[in-house]
């Protein structure tokens, strides 16, 4: 049994134009997407930006109304719950944001920013609310005095822990963490992904890693969904997509990460040409007449490619 | 000609002022750039690689900022150019490129006259001319339908066309330097790839010499001829590509390189570099700079006055710590990339 | 663009149709009219006349039918009789209207001429002695109320010093049409119209200054630097073009703001514009002229918003109008 289930997953986004500003078209963001995670794994969901990563990410939290399809969290569909169920859900389900300069309240304490996920789901007392916050700070190797202080006064690194403590306060079982470390320096990028491992294995945490990053997403992932223009070109573990990539975008997006070995420059400059052509060349073997990939089809037990 | 440098900076000092002092955020650099050379200058945010860069463009405000040393470009000294001379250096013999695409263009104005205008300053072409050399540079840096091009705004264009633009004003006037601040920073990694592949194409097809500034040691790999490590705004090493990669030394080298992800890699963990950046303000000033940062290595293997030592041919690394440097947490080692 | 225009146009029906119905109820709800007040200052008049009055007039009829007599007469371009000037309103505010276009368009053009100047140096060269002096300014004309304004100004130039007329918009002895006519309609306007221009620079500097403050550190502007363009020619071509762009935007909305102005600079310097006869209206209960001039305004708001949608668009590449 899957712990978080989505099928046929669309969201589109209306976009307005004419004379009376009625709905003219739609940009489809998420198109019709399908894919699971177990629970206690990491899973990434990678792609160009503008693929619609954020929107799917956003949409299992309830921030975004899906057009249509379901999200099964715990076998529970949280598309058609009512308000209060699903408040019951979202407490499982949190997100961890990009930015840790714009995405805490500068004029926020500390404390207020932590405890702003408890106030809205638990009564505590401001004791107890106290002692939470500092609790989950000093988990997420932060000193718990700091609780009056405000962002600024924090590094990227720090801020993104405060980010990520706010996130655990409520106990949650299923972490979307989107580009959590794109806005930092490699060493403080180290120090938030060591640290999400760790958390992962003391809380018995899911993840939704969603980064463009396909360094990072190797480190961190045991499966991945590569998604190219809404929708999935191919699925598989780690193994499987950086050893075996089968769909033609995959290999270009895998073959643009430089590589770290200078005496292989030759070698990855001629690899890059000979996919661009292929690209180029082979484009109707992977899309479709209207340029859209094809469905989801396994080819080994934890392989699915987009193939005719 | 050929054996002289292109650019040759020499403790260099760019000080910016905060209240009434100022405070240096490139200390004592001395770097060289011959022609057809690539040097990358890598460093985490905040250690001095744009200020660094901005300096030899001379485009630090004024009166807030104090340049000391020298920066010899084509047997001129740039620090002692008028603001006049020095218009006539920047566009003309040193293009340079920005980070973010989608700021670095003026939003008001036609792409293909944001190109011409460093023509219009430099040259005396006649319109047609402009219009021809523009298409053709727009040409030559992959921009598929360039007379359209030359007619669209900014933010008619992806990010990864509008780099282009901003790389094609930058080599409008066929510059003897270009220098390219985190030229790809801001762009996906298929966009960052072309990119990377288009300033190889047209430095073979020139001849410049680029100053790349980057924080990816990836980009480094793939672009750069020699490095520069840079951190709290000296430079701590200094090597060729290969050498810095096969044997970096320094310990702010060997800690970037584990705290990345590598596809090579096999360890779990990262290597976290204790403690923070720290701010201009509060750089140590004097002592090895990374010192606090690596804490487990005693005071005494570090020099007083840590000096760039040329520790083998062409290899250059400040202080002594490096010699018997060890990382502190045990699961991480060093690690190999597979080069032998 | 034009259908983003004609869309903009029938959009203003509805708008003017309901601004129309509240103008009509409130000029309803208002307790006493016109004829009321004659009541009491014309000894003529009794209850018995000004009943008979009333009924020929149709102020007896259900509003609706009022309603839609004063519509229709609205659309005939009709605006009612003044009960009490006796003279339909049109000819009333044709007369009047053109005295408050020229003081409008020359308040707008000198508070243009005095503000851009000054927030562009203020931009330009921030925290220099000038900078200082227009900050000081600016804190000036900010906290004083435009009709304190205009009154210091009127008793010192007008009275105390007597370099220019304290009140009409032209010396009645000169001939219509000839060259002193002309300098006479202009001695009368420059008083009024300085008023109210240095006391509306006050919002455009500002946000010049600001503006500029911005954009001179946005990175395309360290591109133009790089390419070698002079330090002048950064500012003219990148920085202020820039800069002024909102300015633009905001010369649609002006005109709101002017109508709004015109109210107290005619009443005070006695200028016969439809801002004087706004008020004096009012205070005469002489709604067909008051309801006749919220309509006009009205439509010179929407028009004003308009046109600074379509100034934005025609200067800013980035706004299309489909
Ligand atoms: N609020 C919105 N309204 C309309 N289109 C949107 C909105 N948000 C995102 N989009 C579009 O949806 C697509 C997917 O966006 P997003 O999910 O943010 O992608 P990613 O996170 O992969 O970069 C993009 O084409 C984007 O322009
Ligand atoms: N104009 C300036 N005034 C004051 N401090 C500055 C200025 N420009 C940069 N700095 C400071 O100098 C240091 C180096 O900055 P920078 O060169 O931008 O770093 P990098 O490009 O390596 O990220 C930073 O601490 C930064 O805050
Ligand atoms: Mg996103
Ligand atoms: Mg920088």
């Amino acid at each position: 049994m899957a712990f978080l289930k989505v099928n046929n997953l669309k969201v589109y986004y209306p976009i307005r134009g004419g004379f009376f500003r009625r709905v003219v078209a739609h940009v489809k963001a998420v198109d019709d997407i399908s894919f699971e995670l177990n629970q206690g794994e990491t899973y990434g969901l990678v792609g160009e930006s503008g693929c619609g990563k954020t929107t799917t990410g956003r949409t299992i939290m309830g921030l975004i109304k899906a057009t249509s399809g379901e999200v099964l969290f715990e076998n529970q569909d949280l598309l058609k719950m009512n308000r209060r169920d699903f408040n019951q859900h979202r407490k499982d389900i949190q997100m961890i944001f990009q930015d840790p300069y714009s995405s805490l309240n500068p004029r926020k304490r500390v404390l207020d920013i932590v405890a702003e996920p408890l106030r809205n789901f638990e009564r505590l007392s401001p004791a107890e609310e106290k002692k939470k916050v500092q609790f989950y700070l000093e988990k997420v190797g932060l000193n718990p005095e700091a609780i009056y202080n405000y962002p600024h006064e924090f590094s990227g690194g720090q801020r993104q822990r405060i980010g990520i403590a706010r996130a655990l306060t409520l106990k949650p079982k299923l972490i979307i963490a989107d580009e959590p470390v794109s806005a930092l320096d490699v060493s403080v990028q180290a120090q938030v992904l060591n640290f999400m491992q760790d958390i992962q294995k003391e809380f018995n945490l899911t993840y939704l890693f969603i980064s463009h990053d396909l360094g990072i997403i190797q480190h961190m992932c045991d499966r991945i969904g590569i998604m190219y223009r809404g929708q999935f070109v191919e699925e598989g573990t780690s193994r499987d997509i950086y050893t075996n990539p089968q769909h033609i975008y995959t290999k270009r997006l895998i073959s643009a990460i430089p590589d770290i070995n200078p005496e292989n420059r030759e070698n990855q400059m001629k690899l890059r040409q000979e996919i661009n052509s292929e690209y180029k060349n082979s484009y109707d073997k992977y899309f479709n007449a209207e340029g859209k990939v094809y469905n989801l089809k396994p080819i080994s037990d934890t392989h699915l490619v987009a193939l005719p | 000609m050929s054996n002289q440098p292109l650019l040759q900076i020499q403790n260099l000092r760019t000080s910016f002022r905060i209240g009434d002092d100022y405070f240096a955020a490139v200390d004592d650099v001395s770097l060289t750039v011959n022609e057809n050379e690539v040097v990358a200058i890598v460093g985490e945010s905040g250690c001095g690689k744009s200020a660094l860069a901005m300096s030899i463009m001379g485009l630090h405000p004024q009166e807030r900022t104090k340049l000391e040393g020298k920066i010899n470009f084509k047997g001129k000294n740039l620090l002692s150019l008028s603001t006049n001379e020095m218009n006539k250096v920047r566009g003309k013999e040193i293009g340079m490129i920005f980070q973010d695409p989608l700021t670095a263009l003026n939003p008001l104005m036609t792409c293909g006259k944001q190109i011409e205008e460093s023509m219009t300053v430099h040259t005396n072409m006649s319109s047609e001319a402009k219009r021809k050399r523009t298409i053709e540079l727009l040409k030559k840096v992959g921009i598929p339908n360039p007379e359209r091009t030359y007619k669209q705004y900014p933010h008619e264009l992806s990010g990864g066309m509008r780099q282009r633009v901003v790389i094609a004003i930058a080599v409008a006037c066929d510059p003897l330097l270009v220098i390219a601040d985190e030229p790809t920073t801001a762009l996906d990694v298929t966009i960052q790839a072309q990119i990377m592949d288009l300033l190889k194409d047209l430095q073979n097809q020139t001849k410049t010499g680029i100053i790349l500034i980057t924080h990816d040691l990836g980009v480094v790999a793939e672009m750069a001829d020699r490095v520069a490590v840079m951190y709290a705004g000296e430079i701590v090493e200094i090597a060729d590509v290969h050498t810095l990669f096969k044997n970096p030394l320094h310990p702010y080298t060997r800690s970037l390189f584990n705290s990345i992800p590598s596809s090579t890699s096999t360890k779990d963990r990262l290597h976290v570099i204790q403690g923070i950046v720290p701010s201009l303000k509060n750089l140590p000033r004097s002592g090895c700079r990374f010192k606090d940062r690596i804490k487990w290595i005693g005071d005494k293997e570090h020099e007083v006055n840590p000096l760039l030592r040329e520790v083998s041919p062409n290899h250059y690394v400040r202080c002594t710590c490096y010699k018997n440097f060890h990382f502190s947490d045990e699961d991480v080692g060093d690690m190999n990339y597979g080069i032998s | 663009m034009l259908k983003f225009i004609l869309r903009r146009i029938l959009v203003m029906i509805p708008q003017l149709f309901i601004l129309s119905i509240l103008i009509f109820l409130l000029a309803k709800a208002m307790p006493g009219d016109a004829l009321t007040g004659q009541l009491a200052s014309n000894p003529k008049m009794d209850a018995q006349t000004l009943h008979e009055l009333k009924q020929k007039l149709g102020m007896y009829d259900p509003y609706y039918v009022q309603y839609a007599r004063w519509i229709k007469g609205l659309l005939h371009g009709n605006l009612g009789m003044s009960i009490i000037h006796q003279t339909p309103v049109t000819s009333l505010i044709a007369g009047k209207m053109w005295n408050t276009v020229l003081l409008g368009a020359a308040v707008l053009i000198l508070s243009y001429l005095i503000a851009i100047p000054l927030g562009i140096i203020g931009g330009r060269w921030t925290d220099t002695w000038a900078d200082k002096m227009i900050v000081g300014y600016n804190y000036l004309t900010y906290a004083t109320p435009l009709f304190i304004f205009a009154l210091l100004m009127l008793f010192i130039f007008g009275f105390v010093l007597g370099w220019f007329p304290t009140s009409g918009s032209v010396d009645i002895r000169v001939e219509n049409g000839t060259f002193a006519y002309y300098m006479s309609k202009l001695n009368h306007l420059i008083l009024p119209a300085l008023s109210g221009a240095i006391v509306s620079t006050t919002v455009t500097i500002q946000y010049l200054r600001n503006e500029i403050i911005d954009t001179k550190i946005k990175d395309f502007v360290k591109t133009a630097r790089a390419k070698g363009v002079s330090e002048s020619k950064v500012y003219t071509r990148h920085i202020f073009r820039n800069s002024l762009l909102p300015i633009a935007a905001f010369l649609g909305y002006d005109i709101v703001s002017l109508i709004g102005g015109s109210v107290f600079l005619e009443s005070i310097y006695g200028y016969p514009g439809i801002g004087q006869l706004f008020l004096t209206s009012i205070m005469q209960r002489d709604f067909s002229v008051v309801t006749a001039l919220v309509m006009i305004s009205g439509l010179a708001t929407l028009i004003g918003t308009l046109l600074s949608d379509i100034i934005l668009s025609a200067v800013d590449p980035r706004i299309r109008i489909e």
